[in-house]
C-alpha cells in the first residue's frame, strides 16, 4: 500500500496539466470539509435543543410517579413516602394530590389540573415553584405551616403563565376553583368550590404545564377534593434518570402489590421521538451537501483518470499490477475525503463549540423560551458523519478506479 | 498486496515447480515467437498485421525490427512483453509460455524479466528522475532506501548521476530517454523492448542514446529487441527482422539500406 499511496499523494500535491482538475479536486475538498461542517454543526444544534428542551422538562416534572393501579389514591402516603425515599437511585421523593378543577376569574373560565403538594418536598423533585415570572410561591409554604392554615378565606394558589393570561389574572387577584369532585346533597351532586388567591404565576416554558397546571398546598386540596389524607401520585428524582424505567420498576416492586409507575421517557416518548426524527431528516438533508461532494470527487478521478492514462499505461508496462492502479485512485479519493472530512470536523467543531461558548447565535426568547441557540456536540456525531463522509466518498472512487485499472496498456500507448 | 514478489509463479515457465512444461524445455533461446497471427477486427473486416510469423533470439543478441508504418512492429514488441496478447501463435520469453498469464502473472512479468523504453520518454512528470527509475522497484514492494539506492546507481550508470533530484520538464530530450533507459534496466530484466527509442531525438543525441543502449546491452548481458526506423541504427545490431505487408523476413543487418 505504500507504494500506492506514495504515486496517490504525489498526484494530488502536482500541479495538473489540466487546471480544471485541480479546481475540481479543490472544490471537492472543500465540498467535503463544508458538508461534513455542516453536519457537525446541525447534529450539534438538534442535540443542543433537545439536551435544553429535556433539561427544562426534567426540571418540571419528576423521574418517576408512582400510582395505584386502581387510581383509587394512596393511604399511609407518609411512611411509604418516608420508606421509598432512602431506596438505592432515589434522591427525592414528593406526594400530591391531583385534581382537575375549573378556575375561573370573572367572566374567564379555563380547565386546569389542579397539585396539592407539599412545597418543601415539591421542589425536590420539580423546579416548577422556582420559575416565577410574576409574584411568589412563599405563601404555599408559610401557610402549610401553619396548624389553621386550611381555615384562611382565601388559600394560596399557584398557576401557569399561560392559564394566568387566559383568566385574566396577575398576582394577587382572587380566583374561584370549582371542582367536579362534589358533595351529594338532598338536591343531587353539587359541585365543590373554593377562592384561591393567587399569589404566584410560574413560567416554565412549556405550553403544557404553562397552560394547564396549578399549584395549591396539600391540605387545601384533600379538603377541595374530600379526599381526607390521600395522595394520588408520589413523584421521585432518581440518580441516573436514563434509567428512570428499571428504578421505577424497583419502586414499583418495593410499593408492593396494586401499584404502577410511569416515567419521564414514557410521559414524553412522542415528544423525544419527534426530535430524533427531527435529527434523522437534518442528517439526511444535510447529508446531500458530502453525497454533492462525493459527485465532485467522482467528476475530479474520472478527468484524473482520463487525464493519467498514458501514465497509467507506462506504470503498468512497468509491472505494477492492475490492483495497484486501481488502488492508487481509490486512495487518491479518500485522500480527498479525508482532508475534507478532517477539515470540516476542525471547522464544525470549533464553531460548535464557540456557538455553545460566546452563544453568539440569539433567539427570540419570547418564542424559543430561550434567548440563544444551543450547540451540544457529540464525539460520537463525529465518528458517524466521519463514516458516512469516508463511505460516500469512496463509493464515488470505485467508477474511476476501476476504469483506471482496466486501461489497456497497448492501446493507449499505440495511438500517442 | 498485488505487489510483484519473487516468490510469483509462471506458468509455463520450465523451471518453476508444479507448472506447465514449456514446449521447449531445454534451449539457449531468450525469445521464441511460433507461428504468431496478429489481426484486428476492423469496420471493413479483418486486417492481419502479420501472420505465421516465428523467429528465435538467443541470450546476448540484438535484434531490430524495421518496416513501414503500420506494419505491426510495435504491436509485435507489446506482444513480446506481454502487453497485448497474439490472436494465435505463442510467445515463449525468458522460457516463459506469456499466453498462459492471467493479468496478475503479466504484470508481474513485466516487472521482472523486461524492460521497455518508448519512443516518447514517458517519465511521471510529477516525480523525480530518481523516483521515476525507482518506480518498478517500488511497484513490486523494495524499501523506498533500497529502491533508492538502486535507482542512483543505475542514473550514475547512464551518466545522470547529478540530476537525480530534476523532473522530467527540468531534462533534455536526451537525458530523459537515459532516465527511462535506466527505468527500463533497473529490476535487471533479461529482455530490453525498445520501441523507436532514438526517434523523438535529434541526430546527434540519438547516436548518443543508442551507443548507451549498445553498451548497456554488453555490460549486462541483455536480449534486446529495438523497433527503429533509423537503418543506420538497424545496421548496427546483430539481426534484423523486415515486417512488410503481412510479410516478415529476416534480412542481414549488412544489406540494408
Amino acid at each position: 500500500m505504500r507504494f500506492e499511496l506514495f504515486i496517490a499523494a504525489r498526484y494530488l500535491r502536482a500541479k495538473r496539466r489540466q487546471a480544471v482538475v485541480g479546481i475540481i479536486t479543490a472544490i471537492s475538498v472543500a465540498g467535503v470539509a463544508v458538508g461534513v461542517a455542516s453536519l457537525i454543526l446541525a447534529l450539534a444544534i438538534t442535540n443542543g435543543t433537545r439536551h435544553d428542551l429535556q433539561d427544562r422538562l426534567l426540571a418540571s416534572t419528576a423521574h418517576v410517579d408512582l400510582m395505584r393501579t386502581m387510581n383509587d389514591g394512596i393511604r399511609n402516603w407518609r411512611p411509604l413516602t418516608e420508606r421509598l425515599r432512602r431506596l438505592p437511585h432515589v434522591t427525592a421523593a414528593a406526594p400530591g394530590l391531583y385534581e382537575p378543577v375549573l378556575i375561573s376569574h370573572g367572566a374567564q373560565a379555563g380547565g386546569a389540573m389542579l397539585k396539592g403538594i407539599i412545597p418543601s418536598e415539591e421542589r425536590t423533585v420539580s423546579d416548577l415553584l422556582s420559575n416565577l415570572a410574576e409574584g411568589s410561591a412563599a405563601p404555599l409554604s408559610a401557610q402549610a405551616n401553619a396548624e389553621d392554615g386550611t381555615s384562611e378565606p382565601t388559600p394560596p394558589l399557584v398557576i401557569g403563565y399561560d392559564l394566568a393570561n387566559t383568566l385574566g389574572v396577575k398576582a394577587g387577584d382572587t380566583v374561584m376553583v370549582t371542582s367536579p369532585q362534589g358533595e351529594l346533597t338532598p338536591y343531587g351532586l353539587v359541585p365543590k368550590y373554593q377562592r384561591f388567591q393567587v399569589t404566584g404565576i410560574f413560567h416554565s416554558g412549556f405550553y403544557q404545564y404553562d397552560s394547564g397546571y396549578g399549584f395549591i398546598r396539600l391540605t387545601d386540596a384533600q379538603k377541595l377534593f374530600s379526599e381526607p389524607d390521600l395522595v394520588s401520585v408520589i413523584s421521585f428524582k432518581v440518580d441516573d434518570l436514563y434509567h428512570a424505567d428499571r428504578i421505577g420498576r424497583e419502586i414499583e416492586q418495593a410499593a408492593g402489590a396494586g401499584f404502577s409507575t410511569t416515567n419521564w421517557m414514557e410521559q414524553n416518548r412522542e415528544l423525544f421521538r419527534a426530535l430524533k426524527e427531527e435529527q434523522v431528516v437534518t442528517f439526511i438533508v444535510i447529508g446531500l451537501i458530502v453525497c454533492v461532494a462525493a459527485l465532485n470527487i467522482l467528476i475530479a478521478l474520472t478527468m484524473m483518470v482520463m487525464e493519467k492514462t498514458k501514465d497509467i499505461a507506462v506504470l503498468l508496462s512497468m509491472g505494477v499490477q492492475p490492483g495497484q492502479v486501481r488502488r492508487i485512485f481509490l486512495l487518491q479519493g479518500f485522500l480527498i475525503s479525508v482532508i475534507g472530512t478532517a477539515i470540516g470536523l476542525v471547522v464544525g467543531y470549533t464553531l460548535a463549540w464557540a456557538g455553545h461558548h460566546y452563544r453568539f447565535i440569539h433567539l427570540a426568547a419570547d418564542v424559543y423560551s430561550l434567548d440563544y441557540l444551543p450547540f451540544a456536540p457529540r464525539l460520537i456525531h463525529g465518528v458517524i458523519v466521519t463514516a458516512v463522509s469516508l463511505g460516500v466518498s469512496l463509493l464515488a472512487t470505485l467508477y474511476p478506479s476501476s476504469s483506471a485499472a482496466k486501461v489497456l496498456p497497448a492501446e493507449a500507448l499505440r495511438y500517442e | 498486496m498485488g505487489m510483484v514478489s519473487a516468490s510469483d509463479d509462471f506458468p509455463g515457465r520450465p523451471d518453476s515447480a508444479g507448472l506447465r512444461p514449456s514446449a521447449f524445455p531445454e534451449h539457449p533461446y531468450v525469445i521464441q515467437v511460433r507461428n504468431l497471427r496478429k489481426e484486428y477486427v476492423t469496420g471493413r473486416g479483418r486486417l492481419v498485421l502479420f501472420d505465421g510469423l516465428s523467429f528465435d533470439l538467443a541470450q546476448g543478441e540484438m535484434l531490430a525490427i524495421v518496416g513501414q508504418s503500420g506494419a505491426g512492429k510495435s504491436t509485435l514488441l507489446h506482444m513480446l512483453g506481454a502487453l497485448d496478447a497474439p490472436s494465435e501463435g505463442d510467445v515463449y520469453c525468458a522460457s516463459i509460455q506469456l499466453r498462459t498469464l492471467n493479468s496478475r502473472q503479466a504484470a508481474a512479468f513485466r516487472n521482472r524479466e523486461v524492460g521497455y523504453v518508448w519512443q516518447f520518454h514517458y517519465l511521471l512528470p510529477e516525480f523525480t528522475a530518481l523516483e521515476n527509475v525507482a518506480m518498478p522497484l517500488l511497484a513490486r514492494g523494495e524499501p523506498k532506501a533500497k529502491a533508492f539506492r538502486s535507482a542512483e546507481q543505475w542514473l550514475n550508470e547512464v551518466e545522470l548521476g547529478d540530476r537525480v533530484t530534476h523532473r522530467a520538464g527540468e531534462l533534455s530530450g536526451g537525458e530523459q530517454q537515459r532516465v527511462s533507459l535506466a527505468r527500463a534496466l533497473v529490476t535487471g530484466p533479461k529482455v530490453l523492448l525498445a520501441d523507436e527509442p532514438t526517434g523523438d531525438l535529434d541526430s546527434r543525441t540519438a547516436e548518443m542514446v543508442f551507443s548507451l543502449i549498445e553498451r548497456l546491452h554488453q555490460t549486462h548481458c541483455l536480449t534486446s529487441v529495438i523497433v527503429t526506423h533509423n537503418m543506420m541504427l538497424a545496421q548496427r545490431c546483430s539481426r534484423v527482422l523486415r515486417l512488410e505487408k503481412g510479410r516478415v523476413d529476416e534480412v542481414s543487418p549488412r544489406t540494408l539500406q
